[in-house]
């Protein structure tokens, strides 16, 4: 793990661990409703607390905004060049389309980002908090992993069929 | 399978299942449709009166385009001199409604031998302008270099349009042979995959040395000069262009002529069929890759049943819950 790495990931494990101090709240403004606060229009402001934003460089950024019972985590993975964006664009298409199994999942991300996930107080009620917390940061170097193992991949088949496509012309 | 085959591998199964079928004495009612790359059809069927004729038609993109190709000897000859010392097939005079060349074929003369000539249908009949070009060749090397000037040029550009929105050019000149593939991609991913595999074609000679002698392969974005006047630059900017350079060493006898043309008819489907192969690599590692995040998401969740497990061991206890099946909690 790279040298910056490092203190990045500590910042948001413990950003997170912070953040995910979640009571059970009704909805104010709707009778019987209990709905993740940061995600509807909030005219209550002291619901929401104030969004922690985490950035390591332009193209990896984690941004936490936390209210009363949810928190929203929203991570951008690194993009380097077009091969990496299509990378990681297809396989956070690839996480998203099976949100249901990943419970914490948010089915888009939010604008400007990779990935989201939503954690209300119903997950960190079943779930380990801390165990959810090792779940993100292992996620985020999971990602960039294996998104440079694919692009590695797809270089090493190229160059390994050209070769073999014009070894045949070798007489 | 790394390498496609040039013949047609179902024309080869249909043809020598009918050629058993016969020699047992139950001749086979055929009545068969064959797909090939590149929008090609074969029609497989038996002669209404005599069951031991076969009738193999083929309906190709190319077909147009190849017939236009101008040179020293027309297309059908090319054909009919391909499968003259093929015995048992035969060019029919009519092609069958709707397709562009039908071949007639006498079971009981067939021999694996033209079997296989005729499972190679399609390569024979896109390898004409090719063909053409290694004659132009022959002719423009043989004649005397003036001492002062330049070599003689040809100005004959074969055009091939073997897709609807993809063309590939061949273009004789007194050294060497340059076969052009017109290219585009419908998919996003593709073009980024296939700008990844085509700077690989191009990088490949110059890395690997065991390849040297391999065709020079160039990629670009703008027509290359050779076809300057057939293609406006620019025409099209999802258009590349991908150039072989043939030299005389790849084209020396029939043999190597035909390994070379087979091998580049096929480059296009090659080249695509990996960007394919390459994209379910992906889509599999991706579904491994979500399992085992799943694993570890999983470790996160209270497991109730372990609980009650572990507290009944530890206190030597059953657990004890509330009417409504609560846990108790001391």
């Amino acid at each position: 793990m790279s040298q910056s790495l490092r203190p990045y990931l500590t910042a948001v494990r413990y950003s997170l661990e912070a953040a995910l101090t979640l009571s059970n709240f009704s909805s104010q403004e709707v009778e019987r409703h209990n709905r993740p606060e940061v995600e509807v229009p909030n005219t209550s402001a002291e619901l929401l607390l104030q969004p922690i934003h985490i950035s390591r460089n332009e193209n990896e950024q984690v941004l936490i905004e936390s209210s009363v019972n949810s928190v929203r985590v929203s991570i951008k993975v690194k993009q380097a060049d077009e091969i990496e964006q299509i990378l990681v664009h297809k396989f956070t298409r690839f996480l998203e389309q099976r949100a249901e199994s990943f419970y914490i999942l948010r089915r888009s991300p939010m604008p400007g980002f990779s990935i989201s996930f939503l954690i209300t107080n119903k997950h960190t009620e079943t779930m380990k908090t801390g165990k959810l917390v090792d779940f993100i940061i292992e996620f985020m170097e999971e990602v960039d992993k294996e998104i440079s193992e694919m692009k590695l991949f797809l270089n090493a088949r190229a160059r390994f069929v050209a070769e073999a496509y014009l070894d045949q012309f070798v007489y | 399978m790394l390498h496609l085959q040039p013949q047609n591998i179902l024309i080869q199964k249909t043809l020598s299942e009918a050629f058993d079928a016969l020699n047992k004495g139950t001749s086979l009612t055929l009545d068969r449709i064959i797909s090939d790359f590149d929008y090609t059809t074969f029609h497989v069927s038996n002669s209404p009166e005599d069951k031991s004729i076969l009738l193999l038609s083929i309906r190709t993109k190319a077909w147009q385009s190849v017939q236009k190709c101008q040179g020293s000897i027309g297309l059908l000859d090319y054909l009919q001199s391909k499968y003259q010392g093929c015995s048992g097939a035969a060019i029919s005079p009519q092609p069958e409604m709707g397709y562009d060349l039908t071949l007639q074929i006498t079971l009981s003369q067939l021999t694996g031998e033209s079997l296989v000539q005729l499972s190679l249908l399609k390569t024979i009949v896109l390898s004409y302008p090719f063909q053409l070009a290694f004659d132009e060749f022959a002719q423009l090397s043989s004649t005397p270099v003036p001492v002062e000037g330049t070599p003689p040029v040809s100005n004959t550009l074969h055009t091939v349009q073997y897709r609807d929105e993809e063309s590939l050019f061949i273009k004789p000149a007194s050294d060497r042979i340059t076969v052009i593939f017109e290219t585009s991609f419908q998919d996003e991913t593709d073009k980024i995959f296939g700008k990844v595999f085509l700077q690989e074609f191009v990088d490949a000679r110059k890395r690997n040395r065991s390849i040297q002698s391999a065709p020079q392969v160039l990629f670009s974005h703008e027509p290359p000069l050779e076809l300057q006047h057939q293609i406006q630059p620019r025409s099209d900017p999802s258009k590349r262009f991908v150039t072989f350079v043939l030299f005389p060493r790849h084209f020396q006898t029939q043999e190597l002529q035909f390994n070379s043309v087979a091998q580049l008819i096929l480059f296009r489907n090659y080249f695509h069929y990996h960007i394919k192969c390459s994209k379910a690599y992906m889509h599999s590692r991706m579904r491994f890759r979500v399992d085992s995040f799943i694993k570890v998401l999983n470790r996160a969740k209270v497991d109730e049943e372990d609980d009650s497990k572990g507290d009944s061991s530890v206190h030597a206890q059953p657990t004890r819950r509330t009417i409504t099946g609560r846990k108790m909690v001391y």
